[in-house]
């Protein structure tokens, strides 16, 4: 194990250069070095999609990478968001605004224990970017979302209230064409 | 007097039966070793209706409907028709099978195994169902052709002399040969797709894979032993790794049904009576790689240590072991490099063994990046020293199969 220099833009801030290990997990570095613990360790293995990140390419497209096996390194130089960064704040440094996805999870009672809830938000975070450049067809909206959630596994409350909320969220952001 | 009579009259039925029992069981075994369902089915159809598309550099030729069905499948075959089928590549009206039917090893089916499977195959339910049109270039599309091809080639598989060679050697020799067809993948075709049978499974390339060789040393230098390959073929899995790409199916069709008797035969056959030793290749250390695989390390740390573990050492029923695996010590980078690509779907083995998706990592990786992956990954626990150049790195990644 050795230690190299890690920078990164997490939730539109600097981080770093920092040394971490070279093996150590994106999810560990999330906990351990930045106290960043929304992102949570589920299976630890790629499985169940409760710690997945936004990583936000340079062509402005964004996308889901499991945190618990991507190794921090991975993301130097790059951007990306967590959990933490979707609300707004106040000046001291409060939740003052759930970004529309994190209201509607909370108005339809979308999960119970939560443990999965940020990477469900994550996700359909990404399903809404990618529909807000390019708006989906109604008859393959049922699909899209299939894709965006899909991979994600939820062990209490079951995945209709997240689906549900997920359809309306795109819904109300005008992200459906008719066809 | 009378009373025997009776009694024989109520036992021979009796004794017909179980004969008739044991023909359908055999019957039933050797369509499987002989891995028929893997191209006369399609995923989620029903077994042996045909339908699967197998496409060949020529183009997409389908697997046909092989049940009962008078109009659609076989219905109308004799035992004779069948054999001759099988056997010949003649369907029952004298015109030609094309040679994705690989009667090539099966003419070497003995002829009561082709009544057996017959047998089978004509008690199962008959289903209405067309095959679809297989549409190949010119002249593969004309039937006429294929006579002139196969004479052209002459690319009938010919047994090795079995003298001196022990009865499970010639057991699997049958099995390897014959029924499994296996030298169908694991020769390489000429630009015509004829099997090179001076090249006799000396591996072939399939879909952007290569389809490794099978020769006893090549095996030995890729780790394996007698043992661990009957075991690779019974459960799909092994310490050197597991099935995947199109031998995944033939785990799932044919060899995991096989007596273990039969895996042991065929991994005799390939290794030999007196297999040579499988090479130990140890885990090179850091220091000693050459500075495009020191880089590719931490490429290796970033995406695939999360499952395969920092010193490749794999995680139980979710991602296999580097150190040891045999797909790193393929001559050739192409596997290892389209597996990285492409990732591999959730596997089922036997038993209750499972191994978990693999993502592919293609949009992770540039061509630069993928060379030094490709470097650590084979210095380090391959025994593959050989530089690969970013043209061969970026030729690979673009002959993606599927």
């Amino acid at each position: 194990m050795a230690k190299r220099l890690l920078s990164m833009i997490i939730n539109s801030q600097a981080v770093g250069p920092l040394e971490v290990a070279d093996d150590l997990m994106m999810i560990d570095f999330l906990h351990e070095y930045l106290n960043l613990t929304g992102s949570r360790l589920g299976c630890g293995q790629g499985v169940c999609h409760a710690c997945v990140a936004i990583l936000d390419k340079p062509d402005g497209t964004s996308e889901e990478v499991r945190t618990c096996i991507t190794g921090a390194h991975f993301f130097d130089g790059k951007r990306i968001r967590t959990i933490e960064g979707h609300a707004k704040r106040d000046a001291q440094g409060e939740v003052s605004q759930l970004n529309p996805i994190q209201q509607k999870f909370v108005d339809q009672f979308a999960f119970q224990c939560s443990y999965c809830t940020p990477g469900y938000v994550n996700a359909a975070t990404v399903l809404v970017e990618k529909l807000q450049r390019q708006p989906v067809k109604r008859s393959e909206l049922e699909g899209e979302i299939e894709d965006a959630l899909g991979k994600h596994i939820c062990r209490c409350t079951g995945y209709v209230r997240y689906y549900n909320a997920a359809r309306d969220v795109v819904e109300s952001l005008g992200l459906v064409k008719e066809g | 007097m009378k009373n025997i009579l009776i009694a024989a009259a109520l036992l021979l039925p009796l004794a017909a039966q179980a004969a008739d029992k044991q023909l359908l069981e055999r019957g039933k075994y050797l369509a499987r070793a002989a891995d028929c369902v893997a191209c006369h089915s399609v995923e989620g159809g029903a077994e042996y209706a045909g339908g699967l598309p197998l496409e060949s550099p020529f183009g997409t030729i389908y697997g046909t409907n092989i049940t009962p069905d008078k109009q659609y499948g076989i219905g109308e075959y004799s035992a004779d028709d069948f054999y001759r089928a099988v056997a010949e590549g003649e369907r029952r009206d004298g015109s030609k099978l094309y040679p994705a039917m690989p009667y090539t090893s099966y003419h070497l089916l003995k002829r009561e195994d082709s009544d057996a499977i017959y047998a089978y195959l004509m008690r199962l339910e008959p289903i209405a169902k067309p095959s679809p049109q297989t549409s190949l270039s010119f002249p593969f599309n004309v039937r006429f052709g294929l006579g002139f091809w196969n004479m052209l080639y002459k690319n009938r598989v010919q047994l090795l002399p079995a003298e001196g060679k022990s009865e499970t050697w010639q057991r699997g020799q049958y099995l390897v040969e014959a029924l499994g067809h296996c030298g169908e993948c694991h020769t390489p075709r000429n630009a015509l797709g004829a099997l090179q049978q001076d090249q006799r499974l000396q591996g072939g390339v399939l879909l952007g894979y290569e389809a490794p060789s099978l020769l006893a040393e090549d095996l030995a230098e890729r780790g394996w032993s007698t043992d661990d390959l009957a075991t690779f073929l019974k459960h799909g899995i092994s310490a050197q790794g597991s099935m995947f790409n199109e031998m995944y199916p033939v785990l799932h069709h044919s060899t995991q049904y096989l007596p273990l008797d039969d895996h042991q035969a065929m991994a005799t056959y390939l290794l030999g009576d007196q297999p040579p030793a499988p090479r130990k290749v140890s885990a090179v250390a850091f220091e000693q790689l050459d500075d495009s695989a020191q880089q590719g390390r931490q490429h290796y740390l970033n995406l695939c240590a999360g499952c395969h573990g920092v010193a490749g050492e794999g995680v139980p029923h979710v991602a296999v072991a580097m150190d040891g695996n045999t797909t790193l010590r393929l001559n050739e980078a192409r596997n290892l490099l389209r597996v990285i690509d492409d990732g591999i779907k959730e596997q089922q083995f036997t038993g209750f063994e499972r191994m978990q998706p693999m993502p592919g990592f293609s949009d992770k990786l540039d061509d630069g990046q993928m060379r030094d992956l490709l470097h650590y990954l084979r210095q380090t626990w391959g025994g593959q020293n050989a530089e690969l150049s970013p043209q061969q790195v970026s030729q690979l990644r673009s002959e993606k199969g599927h």
